[in-house]
């Protein structure tokens, strides 16, 4: 037992000197003042997206404990989590219904930033890192979906294989290393496993971080909207308690509508994957459906380059916004324009598959 | 919105949260609870049951409680229940309990099924005591103290009247603290299809609802009449797997909604193959809907007998008390509201007796409208020219049978006990009663069920095949051979009946084919094989 002074303590412990750390500046930062029109709800989005991923986070980490990423077992270990392992329906349920409202939340605050132009100059670095949480949050959707390895996801996954295959330049490459060899088998269930629970997340992880310090750094945009008298000033109002008070009421509304969600539709288990036979109607997950619609309208090339040159536009859109005004003189109307022009086209594209055979 | 608001909408979502929690609680347990048959319910009255027998037979509770009797609190006592005095019934535990279920017993809740079933033809299946095949098992097979091949086989399927051990008074024995009554161990285990009841009812629902799980898809499998429906005598599942429907149904397994609770009707829930009961029980679909026919009768949809000798088609006649015959079609048909002497075999003192009561007919339905009944099935799947054909080809099969083979062979047997050769209470005396008895009751059975079912090789190799070869080879020579031993003057006449027999047109190719006939055979075999 040392009797050095340092480890004495007087009157108790003294936690602030456990953990020296400037806890002033921690309740100065949770108390920063945010602009008023942070209380209209579309404002909560961003932070739905990181409440949602939390709940993945969780159940993901749960159900991990029962999956096996074999071709062998991966469908029986789900079956196994749906209808043995206690709660596990009801896990695997809430893991489902939060990543596809996890999607939707990202659309619903990637057009929120887009139409109050929140990613112009100085932030267009943070859409950029935005786009990467949406294209990372797709694959973390694409990989999940393939994992159950039944019938409709093993032919998603082989479709999804054959569209990288066709990127040009890359794409043999690509399809190569999405599958772990010629067709979807045991490699690709482990690669889909690991870039699933290790590596998306920390990747993820690391955008968050870095979008969240973003907006820290550059604060928040200071929004006027057009019926706001020229004369009113910006208003504030403080972080906490106000603003966390807000995104606990979405907190648990989510928490409830998902809870509800998996109580009437829960997790279903289709048919075992068999590689012999094709499925009659394969489809991706909805989120998938305009690249589907894109592919069944062209060719499997033409919808390859397509969606690059879609997705490199939207990743590249603060700049090409300012290259419009700039150059082409266009105004907000345009840009605005394009935004609706690009969101009818999903929505119809989406509409349209899901109702097609 | 204020603060304070903010707080109470996250009180309010919290406390439906938890709601929704609570739910899902519940539901998980109600999980686990199906999965180890907590669900059962297991009510006062039964507790005591359930509790014991738990311990001393545990499978058998397990099943129960994995039944659908055992969701609504429909436990031991509902079925098992007895009342002082009746000839089974004995205190156990306080309670005046029988072994034996009934259909009476069943009756009270399923009476419209026990009406059904009671004046069913399965009903009368245990009448077979007084018949030809046991007198085989009982006489032939066994020993004057030994009827084992008659309790280990026959009865298993077409039941017994249950006995009881009898002390030297007459009075049923009894056994344990309880006093038990002791049944003749000869008649019980016994779930026989028309067994004889103490209570006077016929039949036995286990026979096709097997205890204690009572499940709808044992009773819908084909392999559940195959118990008794099979071998030498009435093929009837070989016949089914032989068929069309029996491969559909064995491949399509998994899409026939056996397991559906409630009523079951094909064209509806199912439609990948029939087996026995959608044809000859179940409801099925018509353009003018549903036929809950879902009959327990299931002799209803048959217009013709195929057990007998020569086979007939069946008029039902039903009397005002429910009661049921089958006319053949050669016999003239009563008017409704007639009163008509009925045989009805009954048992008094453990005896199976004859029993002539006078009753008034309410209903016939003819051949043709039994006969409607079952195409309203076929024409579930196929259409009207398809079954119409169908009944022309199977008629053929009967007919054939029926003019060439039984009606000659029957009529040689009837002369040979005119003329003193056969006794008629030495039914398996001579060789050519044993041929004449596999002709009709083992080959050309097989034969008529094969056409009806649509099973060619039970229909010919089977079937008509043997039913010919044996006429020709053993049938016929027997009968100068049975006439003969008994006298010279016999046998020559006989001789000379068979002769003449075999004039008729239809044996002429015994005497070999036309040069024509032989011709076409020739070139025939020599294109097939001469290669």
């Amino acid at each position: 037992m040392g009797n050095s002074k340092d480890t004495e303590t007087k009157g108790g412990l003294k936690f602030s000197e456990m953990l020296p750390f400037d806890w002033e500046l921690l309740r100065h930062a949770g108390s920063e003042p945010v602009p008023n029109h942070l209380k209209k709800w579309w404002f909560c989005l961003g932070g739905t997206v990181a409440y949602l991923f939390i709940v993945q986070l969780a159940t993901g980490v749960a159900l991990t404990f029962y999956y096996i990423p074999s071709p062998e077992f991966a469908y029986d270990s789900v079956a196994n989590i749906t209808h043995n392992v206690r709660f596990g329906w009801f896990v695997r349920s809430l893991h489902k219904w939060s990543s596809n409202f996890m999607i939707v939340a990202l659309f619903l605050h990637v057009m929120r930033v887009f139409f109050t132009q929140a990613y112009r100059h100085p932030r267009q670095l943070n859409w950029m890192v935005g786009f990467g949480l949406l294209g990372v949050t797709l694959f973390f959707g694409f990989t999940g979906y393939s994992l159950v390895y039944e019938q409709l996801s093993y032919w998603g996954a082989t479709v999804a294989a054959n569209l990288a295959e066709a990127t040009p330049l890359v794409g043999e490459l690509l399809g190569f290393f999405l599958r772990g060899g010629p067709e979807v088998g045991a490699n690709t269930l482990t690669r889909f496993y690991v870039l699933h629970i290790g590596f998306l997340p920390m990747v993820a992880f690391m955008l968050i971080g870095l979008h969240i310090l973003l907006i820290r750094l550059q604060g928040v945009t200071e929004l006027r909207f057009e019926n706001d008298p020229p004369e009113k000033a910006a208003g504030h109002f403080k972080f906490f308690p106000d603003h966390v008070t807000s995104e606990m009421i979405v907190g648990v509304l989510l928490m409830y509508l998902l809870v509800m969600m998996a109580l009437i539709f829960p997790a279903e288990l289709g048919e075992r994957a068999n590689p012999a036979v094709t499925p009659p109607h394969i489809k991706p997950e909805w989120y998938f459906y305009f690249n589907y619609r894109l592919l069944k309208l062209t060719s499997l090339k033409v919808s390859v380059v397509l969606t690059m040159v879609f997705g490199g536009i939207a990743f590249f859109w603060p700049f090409v916004d300012e290259f419009l005004r700039r150059r082409l003189k266009a105004n907000d109307s345009v840009i605005v324009l394009i935004g609706v022009v690009a969101i009818l086209m999903i929505f119809t594209f989406t509409v349209w598959e899901s109702f097609s055979g | 919105m204020t603060l304070v608001v903010k707080r109470y909408i996250v009180a309010a979502l919290s406390f439906f949260l938890l709601l929704s929690l609570l739910i899902v609680a519940f539901q998980e347990s109600n999980m686990k609870r199906k999965e180890t048959h907590q669900d059962a319910i297991v009510t006062g009255a039964n507790e005591g049951c359930v509790t014991c027998h738990m311990k001393d037979s545990p499978a058998l509770v397990m099943e129960w409680e994995f039944s659908k009797h055992a969701k609504v609190g429909i436990g031991c006592i509902e079925c098992h229940v007895a009342e002082k005095g009746e000839v089974d019934a004995w205190k156990h535990e306080g309670t005046y309990v029988s072994v034996l279920v009934t259909p009476k017993d069943c009756a009270r809740c399923h009476s419209k099924e026990y009406e059904e079933f009671s004046r069913s033809h399965h009903a009368k299946a245990g009448e077979i005591l007084a018949s030809l095949d046991n007198v085989l098992a009982e006489k032939v097979a066994g020993l004057p103290d030994n009827n084992a091949d008659a309790v280990n086989g026959c009865w298993q399927c077409h039941g017994t009247i249950i006995k009881f051990e009898k002390d030297k008074d007459g009075d049923i024995l009894r056994t344990g603290k309880e006093g038990k009554p002791v049944i003749d161990a000869d008649t019980w285990p016994n779930s026989g299809i028309g067994r004889l009841n103490p209570d006077g009812s016929k039949g036995s629902c286990h026979a096709c609802h097997s205890r204690h799980a009572f499940q709808s898809k044992l009773s819908r499998s084909p392999e559940n009449c195959g118990k008794c429906h099979m071998g030498p005598d009435h093929p009837q599942i070989e016949i089914y797997n032989e068929s069309k429907h029996g491969i559909a149904f064995y491949a399509n397994r998994d899409r026939m909604a056996m397991d559906k609770k409630g009523s079951w009707v094909l064209g509806k829930d199912y439609s990948a193959a029939p087996t026995c009961a959608s044809c000859h029980i179940s409801a099925y679909m018509t353009p003018q809907g549903e036929v809950k026919a879902a009959s327990h009768d299931v002799g209803e949809r048959i217009s013709w007998t195929l057990r007998p000798i020569i086979s007939s088609k069946l008029n039902m006649i039903i009397y005002e008390d429910g009661f049921k015959e089958d006319f053949p079609h050669t016999r003239a048909l009563p008017k409704i509201g007639e009163t008509l002497d009925t045989n009805e075999k009954v048992v008094e003192n453990e005896e199976l007796v004859n029993k002539v009561v006078s009753r008034k007919v309410e209903k016939i339905v003819t051949w043709e409208e039994r006969r409607d009944l079952m195409k309203g099935a076929c024409l579930n799947c196929h259409n009207d020219t398809y079954v119409d054909n169908f009944y022309k080809q199977f008629d053929g099969l009967v007919t054939l049978y029926n003019e060439k083979f039984a009606r000659p062979a029957k009529a040689m047997m009837d002369d040979l006990k005119k003329d003193g050769v056969l006794k008629a209470d030495a039914p398996f005396e001579k060789e050519v009663q044993w041929i004449f008895w596999e002709l009709w009751h083992h080959e050309g059975r097989r034969a008529r069920h094969g056409a009806s079912m649509m099973g060619p090789d039970y229909t010919h190799w089977h079937g008509m095949y043997e039913v010919s070869k044996h006429y020709y080879t053993e049938f016929l020579p027997a009968v100068i051979e049975a006439a003969e031993e008994t006298s010279h003057a016999l046998g020559n006449k006989y001789r000379r009946k068979v002769e003449e027999l075999l004039t008729a047109p239809e044996h002429a190719w015994q005497k070999g084919l036309s040069k024509e006939e032989a011709d076409a055979l020739k070139s025939a075999y020599k294109k097939r094989y001469e290669k």
